[in-house]
């Protein structure tokens, strides 16, 4: 069970997330929507450790997450994507999903038992590229294989920062199936970031919508379309610019 | 399809360590085979040559190990091969002989003296902590940073040796160490370094490390603890260069401060880069290509006899060779000879590419 209660974070005054929060049940399907700069990759990295929240905490089940860095939260079944894929290029496809049960071994080897990277890899459609550096992929491919490594932590908690952008509507709902299916195979809870309101809609249990920093609303997919708040803010800022889905910042975290 | 199916199965009858080992051997064996020859036929300078290639081999794969995983710059070999070979000097040179070339040691080192397997164990753990205090610093570095502050490492270790003139005898030339190893020690020993340095990379450590090698951040956000690897890396480098410069004291008898300087490290560092540093088959073969090249400089340097003719020597020839190396190689293969794969994993692919194909191809026969 993920709790995030009251979490603020500003970068040099931009006030990016202000008294962030919200509780996620232990195998929900999480959405988090909202327009370009709420704040919403911010809450990932906060989450999984890569920024220090100014204040708040952040709490995985009954372990503190709050400032311990990314190698804790991983170690805790922490595991995410990169809005800007962050592969490891020239390790092997099998290397790069390695990395990710290397580390659930060590510390939480009950779990990592279970872990069948060949199946995995099949699972992804990755199979036949095992051999291949991870920089050699197609796009798509390598956005699957961002999955796999996520998965192959013997995740808890799965943080996806838009796993859709860049597909089509075919492969965005294989995603979806995809999302459920790691659902049903590790029980774990998955925290989804995306544009694609269908595709959140589809496979989201609730949806949290988050403007400016702040958490505008929290509720099921119905509860979240019928919400005019959200409809004004998120619908409005969507149809200012229809295709900012395909616009991705390249920003740099470190 | 047929052959990526095929590949799997076959390399799945072996555990991962074990194909590791069996990569490790296969890459050595070019060490062993070249060394054979040379025991048997060479004669005693080609053996003296062959022994410091060596030497070489064995503080190159120490680098390897280091900066082929971690990618973090070291220019520092130096100062660990020196430790280890000051370390060998002053514990197994004969009381006798260090009456006379260190008598005011500190400590009482010029009144004991240590057998020479006991004192090659001390030099490798005192070289162990050293680079287990100075990794304290080192492995939280990258970039330019981590150039400077080995290159420093090695600046000031340097010093120590020329100004402590009461334990490292200074500028002066540190005499009387025991010749108690040949080159089949040092050809056992760069197949051991070779096989570890093999080890290391294809084990879970290093497989973190090498991923923290590629992207520090997601490597972190998936539980990489690179802060610990890094000091582990540093620490088992920097023990294989200190066998170097143990073998070394042991087989030369004497050792000067200078030998574990500038021209060693940039030698080194020059066979690293150009046989491929994220290898081990890279480490290998640089140093083997680049140990013959300066070999047949050398004597052309010296002036050889081509058809009844003596040349006259050319000196500063292998130094201006060297940089001409450096230069080219990394203009025309600024990754090396082994990029990524290592030797026997090219001839595996080369070897199951040659299968034939109707056999496993779709269609029942
Ligand atoms: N590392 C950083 N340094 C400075 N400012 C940052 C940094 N990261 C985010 N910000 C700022 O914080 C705010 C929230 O950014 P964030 O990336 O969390 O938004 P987002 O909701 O993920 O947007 P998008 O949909 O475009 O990905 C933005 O104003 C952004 O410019
Ligand atoms: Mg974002």
């Amino acid at each position: 069970m993920l709790s995030i209660d009251n979490v603020s974070k500003s970068f040099m005054g931009v006030r990016a997330l202000r008294g962030v929060s919200f509780v996620g049940a232990a195998d929900e399907i999480l959405g988090l929507i909202g327009p370009n700069g709420a704040g919403k990759s911010t809450l990932v990295n906060a989450i999984s450790g890569v920024l220090k929240p100014d204040s708040g905490s952040i709490r995985l089940g009954d372990v503190d997450l709050t400032g311990r860095g990314p190698e804790f939260a991983a170690r805790q079944g922490v595991g995410r994507t990169f809005q800007n894929l962050r592969l490891f290029p020239s390790l092997t496809v099998r290397q790069n999903v390695e990395v990710g049960l290397i580390t659930c071994r060590r510390h939480r080897p009950e779990v990592a038992r279970s872990i069948d990277i060949d199946a995995l890899l099949d699972r992804f459609g990755l199979a036949a590229d095992a051999g291949r550096p991870a920089g050699t992929l197609p796009y798509g491919q390598q956005r699957r294989l961002e999955l796999a490594r996520a998965e192959a932590l013997g995740a808890k908690l799965l943080l996806l920062d838009e796993p859709a952008a860049g597909m089509n509507d075919y492969e965005t709902a294989a995603l979806a199936d995809q999302l459920r299916a790691i659902r049903r195979r590790s029980r774990c809870a998955l925290l989804v970031i995306d544009h694609d309101l269908h595709f959140i809609m589809s496979v989201c249990d609730r949806i949290c919508v988050l403007d400016m920093g702040e958490v505008v609303a929290i509720g099921t997919p119905e509860l979240i379309r019928a919400n005019p708040k959200v409809a004004e803010i998120y619908l409005g800022a969507a149809e200012a610019a229809p295709h900012q889905k395909n616009i991705r910042e390249e920003r740099q975290w470190n | 399809m047929s052959v990526t199916t095929q590949t799997r199965s076959a390399q799945k009858t072996l555990a991962p360590w074990m194909r590791s080992l069996v990569g490790g051997l296969v890459t050595a064996l070019p060490v062993i085979l070249i060394g054979i020859v040379i025991l048997l036929f060479a004669p005693a300078y080609l053996v003296r040559v062959a022994f410091a290639a060596y030497v070489n081999l064995l503080i190159v794969l120490g680098l390897q190990i280091f900066m082929g995983n971690s990618m973090v710059a070291n220019l520092g070999q130096g100062a660990f091969v020196g430790i280890g070979a000051y370390s060998v000097a002053i514990l197994a040179t004969p009381v006798a002989m260090k009456k006379l070339s260190i008598p005011d040691a500190p400590f009482g080192l010029a009144d004991i003296v240590l057998h020479p397997a006991l004192a090659a164990g001390a030099g490798l753990g005192i070289t162990g902590l050293i680079a287990a205090l100075t990794g304290l610093v080192i492995a939280r570095l990258s970039g330019e940073a981590a150039t400077i502050v080995t290159f420093s490492l090695m600046m000031v270790v340097h010093s120590i040796f020329i100004q402590w003139t009461d334990l490292f005898k200074g500028a002066q030339a540190f005499f009387g160490i025991p010749q108690v190893v040949g080159l089949a020690t040092a050809i056992g020993a760069a197949t051991l370094a070779t096989i570890i340095a093999r080890l290391f990379k294809d084990s879970a450590s290093g497989l973190h490390l090498r991923a923290s090698a590629e992207s520090l951040l997601a490597a972190r956000a998936f539980g990489v603890d690179v802060f610990r690897l890094r000091l582990l890396a540093w620490i088992l480098g920097a023990v294989i260069c200190a066998s170097g410069g143990i073998l070394y004291a042991f087989f030369m008898g004497t050792i000067n401060a200078r030998a574990f300087h500038f021209e060693l490290v940039m030698t080194t560092l020059a066979m690293l880069i150009l046989g491929g540093m994220r290898t081990v088959s890279g480490a290998v073969f640089g140093c083997i290509a680049l140990a013959l090249l300066l070999e047949a400089i050398r004597s052309v340097e010296s002036g050889i006899a081509v058809a009844g003719f003596q040349l006259p020597p050319l000196l500063g020839l292998s130094g201006l060779a060297m940089g001409a190396i450096i230069v080219l190689g990394m203009t025309f293969r600024p990754r090396g000879i082994f990029v990524r794969l290592e030797l026997d994993e090219l001839l595996w692919r080369l070897f199951a590419r040659r299968q034939p194909r109707a056999i496993t191809e779709g269609k029942p026969i």
